[in-house]
């Protein structure tokens, strides 16, 4: 009984064994399956995995157009302050004041993209990019206005 | 022809004919020194990066690619950052023991070179007992890892050196074991016999249930003794920084990285001897004209064939497997790998005695 | 003075001056390091004599074995690494004389003993020749002792084994 089990035991670690090395045999012998990207000299090629998070965007329309309604909650939901949401009041053609931002301002060097913000966004105004040559020389660059200078709400968002 | 057999002949000639005996024989020890020390050099800058190309294929990586055409000056811009890097000793070590410790490492590889033939009669020593000398003086390589570990007074090293040693006193009897099944269907100690008896058929092939056997355990066996993963628990560098070398560096880290790359080369030399028939062409029974093609490829290229081919297939094994755990480890040797093979050289003799093999 | 001469003294200059090391070092690993390059030595000896089996099993069972456990032991116990105290100079006399009385009893009975040479023809050293006559059955064979020494064997490691067996007792 003790030895037919440890005959099993030894077939099965001779069986395991072979299993492990035919799959690293087969990534040896297919060059295709590489997935190392050689960065700077492929850098007009590469193309980032769809989820990669680099920095937050505004994404606007063609007539300079976003989503966001400045409800903040983004900031609130944010874990270290990296973003901060001016608001104005617009006035309306009907003479209502509407509230909507001025700036919405994004510290790219405080942000962990934990991709909160993205989640918390109500009309999805706000996403990640997948850019990530963020270095610049001075510290300022970094502070950065999501949404483009005079650019509107969309129509129908609320 | 050009054969090495031919040129070491020619050259002994010349330097008899030249000099005193005494002359030559100083002469010839020299010349065999700086050709072993030659070899030391040309298989570092081959093994490292045939280990790192062969670990980045696996791996689905690229591996060295910037230095030289296809990245091969790679492990020559390494030695050049080696030899000119600061060679540290902590202030807390046995410093005689410290510095003394990769020497032994070095001078146990190259004792190992001499019985080694590396081709039809091209041998720095045909010792009648080869393959015992290669293991005994095999067993001198774990003082120098000891040493190194306790002459670090670094707690990594000395537990890097406590564990290399329990793990190469343990394998060492199941590599010697498989050794010795060889031994029993060869029926001698010397490399040349060994290899001379593999002449109508590799004993891999000749020896057939328990050469098999062997041949798996002793692959196991060795990757253990060299301390290469998934047996590196003596430098386990997620565990213990480095292991038994945490304190060294620079051209004194070289020498303990150079020797592990030999001692692979020397059991993986060893190991085409035993298993695949050292400098000893294929062979197919009675094919005449196939054996005469294949005796035209010098012997050098056969034995360097399948050195590198054990070598490689000790590289995919290290890539493929994770590292296991000391009581693994050891649970491995004493419950499986030593009751199996002292069960197979059983075997292996029965079939001797019986003349069963081919 | 040929060659082999001098590779001789030097040997025995390395078995001796490591010796001396072992026996008057003061760190206890130091002093294993130099007992296995006295052991060395005595395997260099062995192989300067064409004795190359008995070379190498001195290698394999002294340095490979019984040094490293040394070794192993030193690792295991505590406060190695410091420097032992020196000895007192009146032990350190007496077993100096007590060296030198061994050697001189040693010395002593090697010169009085006539060595009478043999006239029977030389047998090379070799694995089979040492195989067969420590196997032989017939005349100066040494088949019974060989059979002794592996039931010695057998009960360590049958011994080894019991002990490993030993389930602990099982404490909660």
């Amino acid at each position: 009984m003790f030895l037919i089990k440890y005959i099993k035991e030894v077939f099965g670690a001779i069986r395991s064994l072979l299993v492990g090395m035919r799959l690293t045999g087969y990534y040896f012998t297919h060059h295709k399956e590489i997935i190392t990207e050689q960065y700077p000299d492929n850098r007009d090629t590469l193309k980032l995995a769809d989820r990669f998070k680099g920095e937050v965007v505004m994404p606007h329309d063609e007539k300079n157009e976003h989503r966001c309604t400045g409800c903040t909650a983004c900031e609130l939901a944010c874990p270290n302050g990296t973003i901060k949401v001016v608001t104005k009041f617009d006035i309306t053609p009907e003479g209502k004041k509407k509230k909507a931002i001025d700036k919405l301002v994004y510290h790219l060097e405080l942000c962990t993209m934990c991709n909160l913000c993205i989640v918390a966004c109500p009309s999805d105004a706000i996403v990640m990019a997948p850019t990530f040559e963020h270095s610049v020389f001075d510290r300022s660059a970094l502070t950065k206005i999501l949404n483009k200078p005079d650019s509107k709400i969309m129509e129908g968002v609320e | 022809m050009w054969s090495l057999t031919d040129i070491t002949g020619r050259l002994d000639q010349w330097l008899n004919q030249t000099f005193s005996s005494t002359w030559v024989l100083v002469i010839e020890m020299l010349i065999a020194g700086v050709a072993v020390i030659g070899l030391f050099a040309a298989l570092g800058l081959v093994l490292v990066l045939m280990e790192r190309r062969v670990a980045a294929w696996i791996q689905i990586r690229l591996g060295p690619n910037r230095v030289g055409p296809f990245g091969l000056l790679q492990s020559l811009a390494d030695t050049l950052k080696l030899l000119v890097k600061e060679g540290m000793t902590p202030s807390g070590a046995d410093k005689f023991l410290f510095n003394f410790a990769p020497y032994i490492a070095m001078m146990v590889a190259m004792l190992l070179m001499a019985p080694i033939a590396f081709a039809k009669n091209f041998q720095l020593w045909d010792l009648n007992i080869g393959v015992l000398y290669i293991s005994a003086i095999s067993s001198i390589m774990v003082i120098s890892i000891l040493m190194a570990g306790w002459a670090s007074n670094n707690k990594y090293s000395l537990m890097g050196a406590m564990r290399s040693g329990a793990q190469i006193v343990s394998y060492e009897l199941s590599a010697g074991l498989s050794v010795l099944t060889i031994v029993v269907f060869s029926g001698s100690l010397n490399v040349t016999d060994i290899i001379n008896s593999q002449a109508d058929g590799w004993w891999i092939f000749k020896g057939h249930l328990p050469a098999w056997i062997s041949f798996v355990i002793f692959i196991i066996a060795v990757t253990a003794e060299t301390n290469r993963a998934p047996f590196d628990l003596a430098e386990a560098e997620s565990e213990l920084t480095a292991g038994f070398h945490t304190e060294y560096s620079g051209m004194k880290f070289a020498l303990f990285f150079l020797a592990e790359y030999i001692n692979v080369f020397i059991v993986c030399a060893l190991g085409a001897i035993l298993f695949l028939g050292g400098w000893m062409p294929f062979h197919i029974g009675h094919w005449e004209a196939f054996n005469h093609v294949m005796d035209y490829v010098p012997s050098s290229i056969w034995f360097f064939g399948k050195t590198f081919f054990l070598i490689f297939l000790i590289m995919w094994f290290r890539w493929t497997f994770p590292r296991l755990r000391i009581d693994q480890l050891l649970n491995l040797e004493w419950k499986y790998l030593l009751p199996i093979s002292m069960f197979n050289i059983l075997l292996a003799t029965a079939i001797a005695i019986l003349g069963w093999h081919f | 003075m040929d060659g082999s001469t001098i590779i001789f003294y030097l040997l025995a200059a390395l078995i001796l001056g490591s010796g001396i090391g072992a026996v008057s070092s003061r760190q206890i690993f130091r002093a294993a390091i130099y007992l296995l390059f006295s052991l060395i030595g005595i395997a260099g000896l062995f192989f300067w004599l064409q004795y190359e089996f008995i070379a190498a099993v001195q290698i394999v069972v002294y340095v490979g074995g019984i040094v490293v456990m040394i070794i192993f032991s030193i690792f295991l116990t505590q406060q190695a690494g410091e420097k032992l105290p020196a000895q007192r100079t009146d032990r350190k006399l007496f077993a100096a004389l007590a060296a030198f009385c061994g050697l001189a009893i040693t010395l002593l009975q090697v010169f009085q003993f006539k060595f009478i040479g043999t006239t029977a023809a030389t047998v090379p050293p070799t694995v089979s020749n040492i195989g067969n006559q420590m196997l032989g059955l017939a005349e100066n064979g040494y088949a019974l002792p060989f059979e002794v020494v592996s039931i010695l064997l057998l009960a360590a490691m049958i011994g080894c084994i019991v002990i490993a067996l030993k389930s602990k007792p099982q404490s909660i």
